[in-house]
């Protein structure tokens, strides 16, 4: 048999006032899980409050399928957004790490929480999500962690995003009580149909009424209850009785509403909206007193607080951090933030700048601390936390104590969500080194909001960004830090597969004149390569040659081999219409296809600029 | 490992107060440390077995609401659907659980399986990384019935199907043919770039030394015989002496990628007589090596031993990645009779994990699916098309946890219940690394084991209900071609919503018969031609709203039902065929035309807010077979990246189509009469004697559709 997974109740807690660790896998890191979300949510909120940053870091079930979904160097930062919301539409977030700290000289105080998320249809109505993606190398990585699934898919904590919440609401249901807006002020014209219609439902309700309150009938036989119940219609609202009037029209409600108050001494009115919006029925509770209706009132609002509660789920935790307002921290702040923003906030918009307003309704600073490292040198983007942190404690003196006064929960086996951590230790380090906050915070709240801005919001930046394109052309070739506008670029497909990037190149350069000139050619993928030329105006004759009739020589082989081209704006085309195939020439190809049919208006392309670097593509890592 | 399993034992100690522990049912749960030794005894039972009963879990079923089964779904359509389906989500267990019958005990022996199996990317393969859906509710479904995700995920097996093996086969064969091509490139590149800083340089020179003092060493010892004094000390653990394939050779240890390029190319460009070498190491870590060679044939032949050898490596660590297909390789091989329970998914999903992608159409599905299972059975069509076993059933559902405790309560309950015994009904015992069992309590339900479990035990019932004699049946005889049987072997629900029955051997497709009276919902036979879909119409029209927008253009009885799709999108099915393009083209005038008269049309309610849509049944496979899968109909269609509002068929009969057409803009060019064009359509309609023709059943039944899907 094998062993199930039992949630322990019993949770043994160490109440340590001050623990401080420098081994990162002694971090307490609190888990959280359906069971103990409840309880810890006043916990979280007061750290929340009383916190000067707040670390996020994320686990997902996968990140990009294909090599050229990832977020590369030759990405515009329009492209590099439609990617990373690719990714952030198909996967899910497992764990979601927060740590809210403060930051005291060379003390990093850190209260770390990491939370268990799964996506539960507790409604049925296809949210949060009708279905997700999971990548098996993903998974097999958490698997080696020791992830418990079992935990999470048991037991973690569901949520629904603000968007979902208030579409929710109108199709849930809930009996809604009737506020003085839903009534309307004029009093319609009655027309004979209205009368008839109100007095037929006034002699019901007043049937039904006395046949409840009348004590000599409390007495009698079940079996005469129930009949009694099916004629009058009356059913149970909780513990009172009550009465359902259906309704056709909004009219409707409205008249049912106004012959109601003549018995709004015992008589409470709900709403009960249909699904789809509007009003299905008027159904009317009945009140044994003053008091007894108040209490009913209130009972009201808190099983709409209670629901609204359950529905929310971890999105509690992301209504604190934004209500915080506090600056946030994350390490991958582009993939990060348009998880959240799709899982939590709302459908992610088509574009980056809508995003970014979005984003920033939300949370008003968003600090990527490998834009923090940009400032510090031209130190390579490193993409794990952990090598960043040897790399700085190599280089500067910068100690940072790392103070965790959280009482972990001991005796879970596993402890996750490193992760964020990490990220403020990382952050702390840059902090002192950029000479940025830690005696700032307390002096002037001013001074530390200047310069944590000039770093925050910042999603999409490029390795050397800071550096100014050198003169240098050809150094620029060897070393390729340099922009390179899009104008400039092509990507080439239709060759054979697994060829390098090395021997396209020599089988260019005498295929036409424009190669005389120095350009550059990468891999993309197995399929696509891109040619960077070096001079302005180039990529255009190179364009125009392919596609006209006097392509010559080498190249017309080549064409003749299945050789295409396009230039940056086809690429920007195939991101932005959704074309993920699996390779890159496919997509180029069907996008090509497609916009034969249709022409599109022109998209600018000439502002945005890329970077090439060292590290853009290697074939080996992908 | 044998597993002790002292249950029945224990149950017996406790009868009286355990009830159901989940622990009782034996099973053989089979996961990576266990998979090789589960494999050579399951060859054993398998092939000494009359019929293998199979059952699969699965991460989800829709990859959408609207891909969901439906009435409306063509016997093409449906494929399309179990397609999709089979493609993006995971088989996470697979229960296989293989029957014989023992002549001594005059019972059957089952031995059930359960196989967690999660496929990793084992292999260094290219292109996309694997990945598979999860819907979210089945996941649900699985942890309210305890699935162990853990010992899934962290100790699945993995598996290869037969079209990844091949292509990663072919991989390692180019690899192979054209590797030294491409390390000479990727050489000659390093020289250009690198060779210019001092640094470089000065390395490069202090490896020559090395080198030669190392070569030089190595030849005055062959000569002289002395032993071999390595002069260099400190970098011992860097340069160690080896023996490589019977040469004498240096392993290089602790050199950064960028100082082994270097040296290798010191070794290219000053060392004839050695060679440099990159060999994967035992642990699958890559050893650098520099082999002394005696002349230029040593060298060729020792690259290709090397790379014979690596082919030979790689080519075993694929075959060492085919993991749980091999047990489907073995079923297939067997040619064993194959029993599930409504299980063309799951055929579907088998064909998909384990030999390769699924076929365009259901009917080369059907062909190679014969060719791989030429003998599959399905309890549920078995149970609902047979008069005598629907009988046995009391007419009761054929969810096979109900057909189980109908059929075979003595099995269900264990053999604590004798009662039961006057039944006549068939034995099984349960066999799990040989301790046999006759008494069990009932196992846990959606257990892809104990599922395969009970579907063995439900047909092996239906079998003696059906009259064959497990007692005559001799054991080299296929139970498949037993004649009482003959019927029922290789029929599939295509579909059970709608009863589309299947024939894997011919191909035939039939509409079931006799259960159909238990249907509910009987529709009239649906005309796929008569149907329109429309999607993007404002969200509070409901089905009704849209069926007397359209009955206003084309009379009351035009459309026979409206059936939603999901929100988005809905199904019109017209009374008459000609109506659809009628529709279509009427739809699409109004489109282009934004006059107050086009306002006025009674169509204009169903296009307020200019984003419906309206195209052909055709239109609607289109889309299903997209691989994309949004949530909502219409944002499908948008990612399909239909940019039309409407698709016009092509009819056949061109004359009447025209006829229509002039018609509509007859109407539209005379703008008094944005009342006549109701009523013309409406006489247009009612005079039509096919409509007339029209018996009252039918329209009994359109009604009572539209009845049915208001509610």
């Amino acid at each position: 048999m094998v062993p199930k997974f039992k949630p322990s109740p019993l949770r043994i807690r160490s109440f340590c006032t001050k623990t401080v660790q420098q081994n990162p896998h002694h971090w307490p890191i609190k888990q959280i899980t359906k069971t103990n979300f409840n309880e810890s949510l006043s916990e979280i909120k007061n750290h929340i409050s009383s916190s000067d940053f707040i670390a996020v870091s994320l686990q997902n079930t996968g990140s990009f399928s294909s090599p050229w979904h990832r977020v590369s160097t030759f990405d515009t930062p329009e492209t590099a957004y439609l990617k990373a919301k690719f990714a952030a539409e198909r996967f899910q977030i497992l764990q979601f790490a927060i740590c809210p700290f403060k930051l005291q000289a060379s003390k990093v105080i850190a209260y770390p929480y990491n939370f268990h998320l799964f996506p539960r249809d507790e409604l049925k109505m296809g949210m949060p999500s009708y279905s997700f993606t999971c990548q098996t190398s993903y998974l097999t990585a958490m698997a080696k962690e020791g992830f418990d699934f079992n935990t999470c898919i048991y037991d973690g904590i569901s949520y629904l995003s603000e968007a979902q919440e208030s579409t929710v609401k109108v199709r849930m249901g809930n009996p809604m009580a009737v506020d003085h807006a839903t009534k309307s002020s004029s009093s319609p014209a009655l027309s004979v149909a209205d009368t008839v219609f109100i007095e037929r439902v006034r002699s019901r309700v007043k049937h039904w009424k006395n046949a409840c309150t009348d004590s000599d009938i409390k007495t009698e036989a079940a079996l005469v209850t129930s009949l009694r119940k099916i004629v009058l219609g009356g059913e149970q609202f909780g513990s009172r009785p009550s009465m359902t009037i259906d309704v056709c029209s909004e009219r409707q409600v409205q008249l049912v509403l106004k012959m109601l108050e003549d018995f709004s001494d015992v008589l409470v009115p709900l709403i009960i909206p249909a699904k789809g919006g509007g009003t299905q029925a008027v159904r009317a509770v009945l009140t044994s007193s003053d008091e007894d209706k108040d209490l009913l009132k209130r009972e009201l609002q808190t099983f709409e607080f209670e629901q609204n509660k359950r529905v929310r789920g971890f999105r509690e935790v992301i209504d604190l951090i934004s209500a915080s307002q506090k600056p946030l921290v994350a390490h991958n702040s582009l993939n990060d933030f348009t998880f959240i923003h799709s899982k939590f906030l709302a459908p992610l918009p088509p574009n980056m700048n809508e995003f970014i307003c979005s984003l920033r309704l939300a949370f008003p600073q968003v600090i990527d601390v490998n834009y923090l490292l940009k400032d510090i040198g031209p130190v390579k983007k490193m993409t794990n936390i952990s090598a960043t942190i040897a790399y700085l404690k190599n280089r500067f003196f910068a100690p940072i104590e790392m103070e965790i006064p959280n009482q972990a929960n001991e005796n879970e086996g596993k402890i996750h969500g490193h992760n964020v951590v990490k990220i403020c230790q990382l952050f702390g380090k840059l902090c002192s080194i950029l000479k940025i906050t830690p005696d700032a915070i307390e002096s002037s709240d001013d001074f530390l909001a200047s310069a944590i801005n000039r770093y925050a919001n910042i999603f999409y930046s490029l390795p050397g960004s800071s550096q100014e394109p050198t003169n240098e052309e050809i150094r620029g070739w060897t070393n390729d830090k340099r922009k390179v506008s899009c104008e400039d670029v092509v990507f080439l497909w239709g060759f054979r597969e697994r060829i390098s990037a090395g021997i396209l190149k020599n089988m260019l350069q005498g295929s036409h004149e424009v190669f005389a000139e120095a350009f550059n050619v990468r891999m993309v993928d197995r399929s696509c390569a891109i040619v960077v030329f070096g001079k302005p105006g180039l990529s255009n004759t190179f364009k125009n040659v392919m596609n006209s009739k006097a392509v010559s020589g080498p190249l017309r082989e080549m064409v003749s081999d299945g050789l295409k081209a396009a230039g940056y704006e086809t690429y920007q085309r195939v991101c932005s219409s959704g074309l993920w195939e699996s390779a890159l020439a496919d997509a180029l190809d069907k996008t090509l296809a497609s916009h034969n049919c249709l022409s599109e208006a022109a998209y600018e392309t000439k502002q945005s600029e890329i970077y090439l670097s060292n590290e853009l593509i290697n074939l080996a890592e992908l | 490992m044998k597993k002790r399993w002292p249950i029945t034992i224990l149950y017996r100690a406790f009868s009286s107060s355990t009830t159901s522990t989940t622990a009782s049912f034996p099973l053989k749960h089979v996961k990576k440390s266990n998979f090789d030794s589960a494999l050579s005894s399951l060859r054993h039972h398998v092939q000494a077995a009359d019929f293998v009963a199979i059952d699969l879990e699965m991460t989800g079923i829709t990859s959408a609401p609207w891909r969901d089964s439906f009435e409306f779904d063509r016997f093409d359509v449906r494929y399309l659907k179990v397609k999709d389906s089979a493609e993006k989500f995971a088989v996470i267990q697979f229960g296989v659980s293989p029957f014989r019958w023992d002549p001594l005990k005059q019972s059957f022996i089952t031995h059930p399986h359960n196989f967690f199996i999660f496929q990793r990317q084992e292999l260094p393969l290219d292109g996309a990384a694997y990945e598979f859906l999860c819907q979210t509710t089945s996941m649900d479904f699985l942890a309210k019935y305890q699935f162990d995700f853990n010992a899934c995920i962290h100790e699945g097996v993995s598996y290869l199907s037969r079209e990844q093996e091949d292509k990663a086969l072919k991989h390692v064969n180019s690899t192979y043919e054209d590797e030294s091509l491409d390390s000479w490139h990727s050489l000659k590149e390093i020289r250009d770039t690198h060779l210019f800083n001092i640094p470089d340089i000065l390395f490069a020179e202090r490896m020559k030394d090395r080198l030669s003092e190392w070569l030089g060493g190595l030849l005055r010892n062959r000569d002289g015989g002395s032993e071999v004094q390595p002069s260099f000390n400190d970098s011992k653990q860097q340069f160690e002496t080896i023996f490589f394939k019977m040469r004498p050779a240096i392993s290089l240890n602790g050199f950064t990628s960028h100082q082994l390029l270097l040296i290798q190319l010191v070794v290219r460009k000053h060392f004839k007589d050695l060679a440099y070498l990159r060999v994967s190491g035992e642990n699958s870590c890559s050893q650098n090596v520099i082999v002394y060679i005696e002349s230029e044939s040593d060298k060729k032949m020792l690259m290709k031993e090397v790379k014979d050898e690596q082919k030979i490596d790689a080519e075993m660590s694929i075959k060492a990645s085919i993991g749980f297909r091999h047990v489907i390789d073995l079923l297939s091989s067997e040619k064993k009779l194959i029993v599930g329970h409504n299980c063309f998914l799951d055929i579907a999903h088998i064909y998909s994990k384990f030999f390769g992608p699924l076929p365009l159409t259901a009917e080369e599905f059907i062909s190679s699916v014969n060719k791989y299972f030429p003998h599959i059975i399905d309890t549920k069509i078995l149970l609902n098309s047979n008069s005598i076993l629907q009988q046995r059933m009391k007419k009761s559902s054929t969810s096979l946890s109900k057909a189980f405790s109908v059929l075979c309560p003595q099995i269900a309950l264990g053999s604590k219940s004798t009662h039961l015994a006057l039944q006549p009904s068939v034995k099984v015992e349960v066999e799990v690394d040989d301790i046999r069992s006759s008494n069990w309590n009932s196992g846990v339900k959606h257990e892809a084991g104990y599922d395969a479990f009970m579907t063995g035990c439900v047909f092996a019932q239906a079998c003696s209900h059906l009259g064959i004699d497990f007692k005559q049946q001799s054991s080299s005889e296929n139970l498949a071609h037993n004649e009482k049987l003959r019927e029922h072997v290789n029929l599939l629900y295509l579909s059970w919503t709608n009863g589309e029955i299947i024939n894997l051997s011919t191909g035939n497709r039939t509409s079931e018969s006799l259960a159909s009276n238990k249907r509910k919902n009987h529709y009239p036979k649906i005309l796929f031609e008569c149907i329109v879909i429309v999607w993007g119409f404002p969200s509070h029209l409901k089905a009704w709203d849209i069926r007397e927008c359209i009955s206003k253009v084309y009379g009351p009885t035009s459309v026979i039902s409206v059936y939603h799709v999901d929100e988005t999108a809905v199904f019109v099915q017209f009374s008459r065929a000609e109506m659809v393009s009628k529709f279509l083209d009427l739809k699409g005038s109004l489109d282009r035309n934004n006059d107050p008269i086009s306002v006025l049309h009674p169509l204009a309610k169903l296009l307020e807010g200019g984003n419906t849509c309206a195209a052909s049944y055709e239109t609607y496979k289109e889309i299903c077979s997209s691989t994309v899968s949004k949530v909502l109909f219409a944002d499908q269609a948008k990612a399909v990246g239909i940019k039309w509002k409407t698709k016009l068929v092509e009819s056949s009969d061109k004359t009447k189509e025209h006829e229509s057409l002039r018609k509509v803009k007859a109407v539209n060019s005379d703008p008094s009469c944005g009342e006549r064009t109701k009523n013309k359509n409406f006489d247009d309609v009612s005079n039509d004697s096919s409509y007339s023709q029209l018996s009252s059943d039918e329209i009994i039944d359109s009604f009572y559709t539209r009845e049915a899907k208001q509610i």
